[in-house]
């Protein structure tokens, strides 16, 4: 469903990506992890055109990324996406945020895409709050909110770029649930996470990068009984440690 | 020497007959509105305009904003002015200046204050607009973007409508300063309000009473936009943002 062929990128003289390789199947669940600064979020980024790349190819669902003849909005109503910060719109309710796409971009009439909204909101427990604005909700409540947005596009994959990693730890668990579960109905899913507690549970694959490279990308068990690389190694014990 | 105070030197008439005093400081208060306004309206819309050009991924399009930006906020106003009121009407093609230079004298005074004060505070209003999207989070546009929006819907629905909350206060002055800016108007002799406190003193020899009327009036006009602006941003204010935290 995503293949990543021979991508590479880089800022001036500093190359953020070096010839990145993988490829996701439809159902699959991919956990990439690597130090800060390994390129993780910029190749998360680059599956959906919001980073260019220079060289490579990256093909989603048949549609290549880096065509500058593929309308990468319809590309991006596609996939849906999950950030750090959550990123809800502030000034409108939680409702609204999950309307807004819907109802601009994929041409859905605005009771169709309130109910659509409502429904995911009660499955992430949170209908109570669909009239209030992100500001009253806490962080794990928004990030629910934000993969209920997400999934209100039906989406036939989902990116995740640290989504735990702003939260405080009581909070954490709320989301990985929100994320198992999606996971579990098979949904076709590439996190970047240092959640190794997720990545044990859900993951089909656990990919490490370092320095702008894909280091490692095995199946999971291969992965945590014996990574191939010293890098790998380090990084499993020092967070697994912590 | 004593001050002779005379307050109902404003009912009294004017030399030609056709009005009181305060008739003269009402129709100055009047331009000063009507100009102040124009030129806000042609402010707002040309500000976000090019404040927005100055942040889209467009080398030549951000150019063109930070050219227009430069060029209205470092020349003196004053001088603007003289070039719209004296200069432009010579450059533009034949038929153009010539009905310009036909129209009333008054109205080609207007257009030429409303044109000069709106494009010189627009630059002013682009530039407030261009920081109140510089201070979103970066990651909202990719947000927006993700959930499929186009980069102009990104704008309208998403980028937009924080980073105008963000900058009323900001606006509010540059809306305020217009009403002063428009003062310079009398020097293409436009009778607007600070010309017509001066004409009350050249012909009643009662300056202190012109001048606090005339004061007064402005200090009217101010509080009428503060209570009209402290309005607006109450009436959009984000709850949980801002200033007003649940938690
Ligand atoms: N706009 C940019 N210009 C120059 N360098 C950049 C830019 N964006 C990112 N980088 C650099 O690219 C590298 C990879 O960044 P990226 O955000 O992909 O790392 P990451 O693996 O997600 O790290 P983290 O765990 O901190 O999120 C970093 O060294 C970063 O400094
Ligand atoms: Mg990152």
């Amino acid at each position: 469903m995503i293949s990543i062929r021979q991508v590479s990128k880089s800022y001036g003289s500093f190359q953020v990506l070096s010839d990145c390789s993988t490829e996701i199947k439809k159902g699959e669940v991919i956990v990439v992890c690597g130090p800060s600064g390994s390129g993780k979020s910029t190749l998360i980024k680059c599956v959906n055109g919001l980073e260019p790349f220079q060289s490579g190819e990256i093909i989603v669902d048949g549609i290549s990324v880096g065509d500058p003849r593929t309308k990468l909005s319809t590309l991006r109503a596609r996939v849906g996406m999950v950030f750090q910060h959550f990123e809800l719109f502030p000034h409108m309710t939680i409702v609204d945020n999950l309307t807004l796409a819907q109802v601009k971009v994929l041409g859905r009439s605005r009771d169709e895409a309130a109910e659509k909204g409502l429904k995911l909101l009660e499955r992430v427990g949170l209908k109570a709050h669909a009239n209030k604005h992100p500001g009253a909700l806490s962080g794990g409540q928004q990030q629910r909110v934000a993969i209920a947005r997400a999934l209100s596009m039906d989406p036939i994959a989902m990116l995740f770029d640290e989504p735990t990693s702003a939260l405080d730890p009581e909070m954490i668990n709320e989301v990985l649930d929100v994320m198992v579960e999606l996971a579990n109905e098979g949904m076709t899913m590439m996190c970047v996470t240092h959640e190794m507690g997720f990545a044990r549970k859900v993951a089909h694959r656990v990919i490490f990068m370092d320095q702008g490279r894909i280091v490692e990308d095995a199946p999971k068990d291969d992965f945590f009984g014996q990574p191939r690389s010293e890098r790998a190694q380090q990084f499993l014990s020092k967070i697994l440690h912590h | 020497m004593a001050y002779n105070w005379n307050w109902a030197i404003f009912l009294s008439e004017t030399p030609s007959g056709e009005s009181t005093y305060l008739g003269w400081l009402l129709t100055g208060l009047q331009w000063t509105v009507t100009l102040s306004l124009s030129a806000w309206i042609i402010a707002l819309t040309v500000g976000s305009l090019f404040g927005v050009l100055r942040t889209v991924p467009n080398r030549w399009l951000s150019m063109l904003a930070a050219a227009y930006v430069e060029t209205f906020r470092n020349v003196p106003l004053l001088v603007q002015l003289f070039l719209w009121y004296f200069v432009l009407p010579e450059l533009l093609p034949r038929g153009m200046g010539d009905a310009f230079k036909q129209l009333n004298p008054l109205m080609q005074q207007y257009i030429a204050a409303t044109l000069c004060l709106g494009l010189f505070t627009g630059a002013r209003v682009s530039e407030q607009v261009r920081s109140g999207i510089g201070a979103l989070p970066r990651g909202q546009r990719n947000a927006a973007l993700a959930l499929g929006l186009t980069l102009p819907q990104a704008y309208r629905h998403v980028m937009l409508p924080m980073a105008f909350r963000l900058v009323i206060p900001p606006l509010t002055s540059e809306f305020l300063n217009i009403f002063k800016n428009s003062a310079v108007a009398t020097t293409i002799g436009l009778i607007e309000l600070s010309r017509q406190a001066q004409q009350l003193v050249d012909y009643t020899a009662q300056p202190y009473e012109a001048f606090i009327a005339v004061t007064l009036m402005y200090v009217m006009i101010n509080v009428t936009v503060m209570f009209f602006m402290r309005r607006l941003e109450q009436k959009v204010r984000v709850p949980g943002y801002l200033g007003g935290n649940p938690s």
